[in-house]
């Protein structure tokens, strides 16, 4: 059987040199399962989402051991398109992801990359901003929103690729309360559609929507017991 | 009736015309030419809904530097009669000064007219220069350029605000340690820069940016037979302009 996202005796180096900040990390990741890692700043988080999504290797250097598949396949022999509609990722700060004038033009970003036809591209727009609750910004500017909200926009556009998995790299750190209520509604949505997503958190208060807790912990991951 | 005749017109129009009065600016060394094509840039920036006056207050920041280069144009161009001059060493010519004023007209034609681009959104200017079959790799170059200078205005303010609190007044000390202070700031900007355009390739390329040598737009730009007319007539008006300018009839 083959899981959405398997990670295999993962080590990880950055080219500076300063050694394995991932060190031999396996992990199962199940359909429809929220999976939350947790760790304290350094503890390589966001290297572990890097490598999740392809990112390490296609796109960032270093040395990466090991392997994560993506439904059996490894994201090394993956091409980058192909990971994006697999496999999408929100990262923390929601102002070096949004670069468009309005929502719409950002939701269609990604689709338009992969020469997906218009009238697809339409009707991936439509459903991405219902999914997020935001049809009426459709035509607004992303730069005057909350943070908040431009985190649903962020994920909106990720999730017009039409991914089976999401990654959210501490999506809710920059965002307030109300924000964090809107995005954790929908990322329990989108188990209940069959994603699979793993949430990297610090916030342990953002954990109550996880199915299971993973603490990384020197770059190894470790049963959570609640401290850190 | 002008701004009902301009209202909607594609970007590529919009460039079109923001070339010629550019281009007028550069090659007109007469005055009062180069008067008569900032006002008409002005005029047409109006009718395009342009914020004009906000960039012309902004403009007034440096209206020092306009003001430098005219001085400085008029000391190394020096021609014509001594205006000022102190201790036997003519500062200001009346042909230097007549220079300094045209240099600063020529500069002020491509503001002015540029801010007609400001009508269109970045994805449509885009939309306009990859129509043109200009590679969409540099046409999102350049509009994410655009996009990220506010960010780096307000980065540049919050490292002063960050000196200031910190008890430097940097109103209240020498130019030299000012400079000096100045140019130390430049380093986390540059360095959060980088970061930050190194977070937003990431988040596009995991977006399938670069996927493939061409991509599918969902906005399609098309130009309507006023577009057409406009772009010939600015031509035409731009080069019949020229043509008086160096070979008067």
């Amino acid at each position: 059987m083959s899981y959405p996202l398997e990670v295999h005796n993962l080590y990880y180096s950055y080219p500076d040199g300063k050694g394995d900040i991932l060190k031999g990390i396996n992990l199962k990741a199940e359909e429809g399962e929220i999976l939350a890692i947790v760790g304290l700043s350094g503890s390589g988080k966001s290297t572990l989402c890097y490598c999740l999504s392809g990112i390490i290797p296609h796109i960032f250097g270093g040395e990466m051991r090991g392997e994560v598949l993506i439904y059996g396949e490894s994201t090394g022999k993956l091409k980058v398109p192909e990971i994006a509609t697999r496999l999408g990722i929100v990262f923390q700060d929601p102002d070096t992801q949004l670069f468009s004038p309005t929502v719409e033009d950002e939701i269609a970003f990604g689709p338009e990359n992969l020469c997906i036809d218009r009238e697809e591209i339409g009707k991936r727009i439509d459903a991405a901003l219902m999914q997020v609750r935001m049809e009426e910004f459709r035509f607004g500017s992303p730069n005057h929103f909350s943070g908040g909200q431009k985190q649903l926009i962020a994920l909106a556009s990720v999730l017009s690729l039409k991914p089976d998995i999401l990654i959210f790299d501490e999506v809710m750190s920059q965002i307030d309360t109300e924000g964090r209520r809107a995005i954790k509604e929908i990322i329990k949505e989108l188990k209940s559609a069959g994603k699979t997503v793993i949430m990297v958190e610090h916030d342990w208060g953002n954990l109550d929507i996880a199915d299971r807790v993973l603490l990384l912990k020197d770059g190894k991951f470790e049963a959570f017991s609640g401290t850190l | 009736m002008l701004k009902t005749a301009v209202n909607g017109m594609d970007p590529r129009t919009k460039l079109v015309i923001v070339l010629c009065l550019s281009t007028l600016g550069v090659f007109i060394q007469d005055i009062y030419m180069l008067t008569g094509v900032l006002l008409i840039s002005g005029v047409l920036s109006t009718a395009f809904g342009s914020p004009l006056f906000s960039v012309v207050k902004k403009m007034r920041r440096i209206l020092g530097l306009f003001v430098a280069i005219a001085v400085v144009q008029s000391i190394f161009a020096p021609s014509g009669e001594s205006l000022l001059s102190i201790g036997g060493f003519t500062l200001i010519t009346g042909g230097g000064f007549m220079k300094g004023i045209s240099m600063v007209l020529r500069m002020s034609i491509v503001l002015v007219s540029a801010t007609i681009m400001s009508t269109s959104n970045s994805r449509e200017i885009i939309q306009g220069l990859v129509q043109w079959r200009i590679p969409y790799e540099i046409a999102f170059m350049v509009s994410v350029g655009i996009r990220f200078l506010p960010t780096l205005s307000e980065e540049m303010k919050n490292v002063v605000t960050a000196i200031q609190l910190r008890g430097v007044d940097l109103d209240k000390i020498p130019y030299k340690q000012r400079f000096k202070i100045y140019s130390c700031l430049v380093m986390p900007v540059v360095s959060g820069a980088m970061i930050k355009s190194r977070e937003l390739s990431t988040a596009m390329e995991t977006r399938a940016f670069r996927a493939y040598p061409k991509r599918t737009s969902y906005m399609i730009l098309s130009m309507k037979p006023r577009d057409y007319a406009t772009i010939i007539m600015s031509l035409i008006a731009g080069v019949v302009v020229l043509l008086c300018y160096y070979r008067p009839f």
